[in-house]
């Protein structure tokens, strides 16, 4: 019925868990750089990158739908696509509160409610089983989580804010005023943080095998100076989680594991491994592959 | 004390001088003189070898300057430029007293500021001495820079169009303290001079060039002669010989 | 009249000896400002507290001076002290009070090797990387220009015109990097884009401190010939000086201070062409004090900046790239209304 062309990885995701990647027409250049992700998907037409897509390759494709960022590329897109008679989603599938929302609009459009239903509702349950656990807790631990630039922590508008609340823990930047706000060595040492998460950014997980970038940045952060004074770096408790799995759609993944690191002994019995499998298999339809954490 | 043989200088392709050829004595003024472009300032910078000539030789006390070090050059011939750039405060006595460079390893002695002092008093610009070089009038700034060229204390001068932006008065001025110097330290003055009557009043041989070549050389009353100065200049003109010194009215100009 | 000489003589030994004095009031003050920076942290550690624990052997406040504190205002003082010497070498060669060490395109051709090492080098989880390339393209930008100079001459109209050329350059390619990175590389970009002393630790400093501070004796000695290259070059040829070498090798030196600035600590701005700017008005040109002096201004300047900018919005920094930038804007507006002369 319609054609689709889709300008981000996020949204490709949710349209194959949709069941709908029959639709696609056209997809973003992004998909050549995780081809092993994108086994049949990468070989259609690209369209340009996420935020500046080319309008007449996308025209020439004929679609009925282009699915974007609510941010990037700008109201132009829709003043370019429209005396085409394309109409323009913008759905962003970015943050936890509103992935279940934007996906069941996106079922209703496409008519694959039940493919929709299914998915809001596995995640759903997901997310449910640790904030039921959670509640239940009257001290949450203090965590220091840095993005990917050193020294830059996650304040309040930031995904890790979010996801730092989801999974449990206080995310001792929340008190700052901006969601990126640089800090000195000497304040986290003063905060004493019980445990460290750094977002790392080493490229598409999918296709690498081995921890060792992973590894290397931890060790970076345990060797800082004075860093030997913090909680978290004396008892191990630093923990390194890759940007594929930090926002997006596997979001779930990372925050099972930041609830793990956060309440071992409550989740003793989740094995985020398991639920990447279980994502993995049931709505990409590939096999589990890849390197995201560690340790 | 000077010898130019065969000076040639070329600059893409064109000869801007060639077999430029003559010498100059210990005491001796010379003025280089001819039509704008001809040549006048690059012949001051080929001696002074701020421009290497490409032929000929130019021979200081018997030695060769294209083989000296540029340490022993500056010892023995002061330049002063046509022009005086100034983009940073400077006072004047720091000025001056960039021309004692070549004997100042860090901190400048007492006898290198004696000298500046002096040089000062000589300019008559004691008032000014600790002023920015900037603030002075045209002339007061063309003292300064003979005052440098003087600290250098140098057998050889060469002046560039040393009294071309000045009024009447510091003209005379700085004519006769180069005159004055060039008698009490036997310093050797070559200067391209605009001023065809300046040049005959304090000079003691005129060289006058004509298309990059020396159309003549001499004493001044046999060099500034109507005929030379029609053929160099293209300009008409009387030569008033009751005064103390030939005195050049222009006429008119000759097509 | 041989009084009257003997005064001025006196007079110019006094005024050097003015100079010299401004040199050791700005060291004073240097140490004044290093004293509170120290003082200034998260865990409060009062001044006095803070100093004798330079001293002490053990215990969380002398760990905390040592590793973190002590560190971090040392940088302060390098990069500061570098980009204040190195800026005022670069006005004297190019010849131009608007200068700054990143007029050649310096600092360009730094964040273009950054950009690429951020957005190629992601996985490589070497801390050097960045830096490595940062410091690397700034350096070709440098000897870019010095090859453009080798062939049309070192001629100062010359040598700002390619920097330009290559500031644009470089400018450009970062720019279409950056279009191509994913959002939390352009995030990562911009941030080291905004200067950080946060990273400075000893090891750094020791590198930093090795390339920005070697050349400082090499530079000196050719304080003369800066003064004379004022002159214009053709007077300070036939005064002596070689124009053609001094300019070469001033320019790679001070391009290896600024790079050894930058690649640590992103870009920080302004400095290296206020403080020669504000000494040059106070003391002159005569760079055997200039020098000097522009670098303890340049020290403080950053040193007061980095203070300011961890503790007026605490817990926030404010990044030190961004606090120089705010202490620009007004000394520009000040050096427009004052402007008397033909130059500054």
């Amino acid at each position: 019925m319609k054609k689709l062309v889709i300008l981000t990885s996020d949204a490709l995701e949710i349209i194959r868990a949709l069941n709908a990647a029959e639709l696609v027409a056209g997809v973003n250049s992004g998909t050549e750089e995780n081809p092993l992700f994108w086994p049949k998907l990468k070989d259609l037409p690209k369209v340009g990158r996420w935020n500046g897509p080319n309008y007449e390759l996308i025209a020439g494709l004929n679609p009925d739908l282009v699915i974007g960022y609510a941010g990037r590329p700008g109201p132009e897109m829709e003043k370019k696509l429209s005396p085409f008679g394309i109409t323009v989603l913008r759905l962003n599938f970015y943050k936890i509160k509103t992935l279940a929302k934007e996906v069941k609009i996106l079922g209703s459009i496409l008519k694959k409610e039940k493919e929709a239903k299914e998915f809001a509702d596995w995640y759903q349950q997901k997310i449910e089983l640790i904030q039921d656990r959670i509640r239940k807790i009257d001290k949450l631990p203090n965590v220091y989580i840095e993005s990917y630039t050193d020294y830059h922590s996650t304040g309040p508008g930031s995904g890790a804010d979010e996801m730092c609340a989801y999974a449990g823990g206080h995310n001792i930047s929340s008190g700052f005023a901006i969601p990126y706000p640089e800090v000195t060595p000497e304040w986290v040492v003063a905060k004493n943080p019980d445990i460290i998460v750094k977002a790392a950014s080493i490229g598409r997980c999918y296709q690498i095998p081995k921890p060792d970038k992973l590894k290397n940045i931890r060790t970076g952060i345990i060797k800082r100076p004075a860093w030997d004074n913090i909680s978290a770096v004396r008892k191990g408790k630093v923990y390194v989680l890759a940007n594929d799995i930090w926002t997006g759609p596997m979001a779930i993944v990372g925050i099972s594991y930041m609830a793990k690191w956060f309440h071992p002994a409550l989740f003793k019995d989740i094995d985020p491994v398991l639920i990447h499998k279980e994502y993995l298999k049931k709505f990409q339809k590939i096999k589990y592959s890849g390197v995201y954490v560690y340790p | 004390m000077l010898d130019i043989k065969n000076l040639g200088f070329r600059y893409r392709k064109a000869d801007i001088l060639k077999d430029i050829r003559f010498e100059l004595d210990k005491g001796e003024i010379i003025s280089i003189v001819g039509p704008n472009g001809v040549g006048k300032s690059t012949l001051l910078k080929c001696i002074a070898r701020i421009l290497k000539p490409g032929q000929g030789s130019v021979v200081i006390d018997g030695k060769d300057a294209a083989g000296m070090k540029s340490s022993d050059l500056v010892k023995c011939i002061g330049y002063v430029p046509q022009d005086f750039p100034s983009k940073f405060p400077l006072t004047v006595f720091e000025a001056i007293l960039m021309g004692r460079r070549p004997y100042i390893t860090w901190r400048p002695s007492d006898n290198d500021l004696k000298i500046v002092s002096d040089l000062i008093d000589l300019m008559e610009l004691t008032d000014l001495a600790m002023q920015d070089f900037d603030c002075l009038s045209g002339g007061q700034k063309q003292k300064v820079l003979l005052a440098r060229a003087f600290a250098q204390e140098t057998d050889l001068l060469l002046l560039d169009e040393p009294t071309s932006n000045l009024d009447l008065k510091h003209q005379l001025e700085v004519m006769e303290i180069i005159s004055d110097m060039s008698n009490k330290k036997n310093t050797g003055v070559i200067m391209s001079v605009h001023d065809l009557n300046l040049a005959a009043r304090f000079s003691d041989k005129i060289v006058m060039l004509r298309k990059g070549k020396i159309f003549c050389a001499g004493k001044p009353e046999h060099v500034m002669t109507v005929q030379n100065i029609r053929s160099v200049y293209d300009v008409e003109v009387m030569i008033n010989t009751d005064q103390i010194h030939p005195f050049i009215q222009p006429l008119r100009a000759v097509s | 009249m041989n009084t009257e000489s003997s005064d001025i003589h006196k007079e110019y030994r006094n005024l050097t000896g003015k100079k010299t004095a401004f040199i050791i009031l700005l060291f004073i003050l240097l140490l004044f400002s290093a004293i509170i920076g120290i003082s200034k942290g998260a865990l409060s550690i009062g001044m006095f507290d803070s100093i004798k624990a330079i001293f002490k052997d053990s215990g969380t406040a002398h760990a905390i001076v040592w590793k973190l504190r002590l560190p971090r205002v040392i940088m302060a003082i390098l990069v500061g002290g570098g980009l204040g010497f190195a800026g005022t070498v670069f006005q004297a060669v190019l010849k131009n009070p608007l200068a700054s060490p990143y007029t050649l395109g310096i600092a360009s051709g730094a964040g273009f090797g950054a950009v690429v090492a951020i957005l190629f080098g992601s996985g490589i989880a070497s801390e050097y990387l960045v830096p490595g390339f940062a410091f690397f393209f700034a350096l070709t930008s440098s000897f870019f220009i010095l090859g453009i100079s080798g062939i049309k001459g070192p001629s100062s109209e010359t040598m700002i015109l390619a920097g330009i050329a290559t500031m644009f350059l470089f400018s450009s390619l970062t720019s279409f990097f950056q279009y191509m990175g994913t959002m939390e590389q352009v995030h990562e970009v911009v941030f080291w884009f905004f200067g950080s002393l946060s990273r400075a630790g000893w090891k750094e400093i020791g590198l930093a401190g090795a390339m920005i501070l070697l050349p400082f004796p090499f530079i000196m000695k050719m304080s003369w010939d800066f003064n004379l290259l004022s002159a214009g070059d053709e007077a300070a040829k036939a005064l002596g000086v070689n124009v053609k070498r001094i300019k070469i090798t001033s320019i790679i030196l001070a391009s290896l201070i600024t790079s050894g600035v930058i690649c640590f600590t992103g870009i920080i701005g302004f400095i290296g062409l206020v403080a020669p700017h504000i000494c040059r008005m106070l003391i002159g040109s005569d760079h055997r004090f200039l020098l000097p002096a522009s670098a303890l201004t340049g020290a403080v300047v950053v040193l007061a900046a980095d203070t300011l900018g961890r503790t007026l919005w605490a817990p926030q920094v404010i990044p030190i790239g961004i606090m120089t930038s705010f202490i620009g804007v007004p000394f520009f507006f000040y050096l427009l209304m004052k402007k008397t002369k033909e130059y500054w």
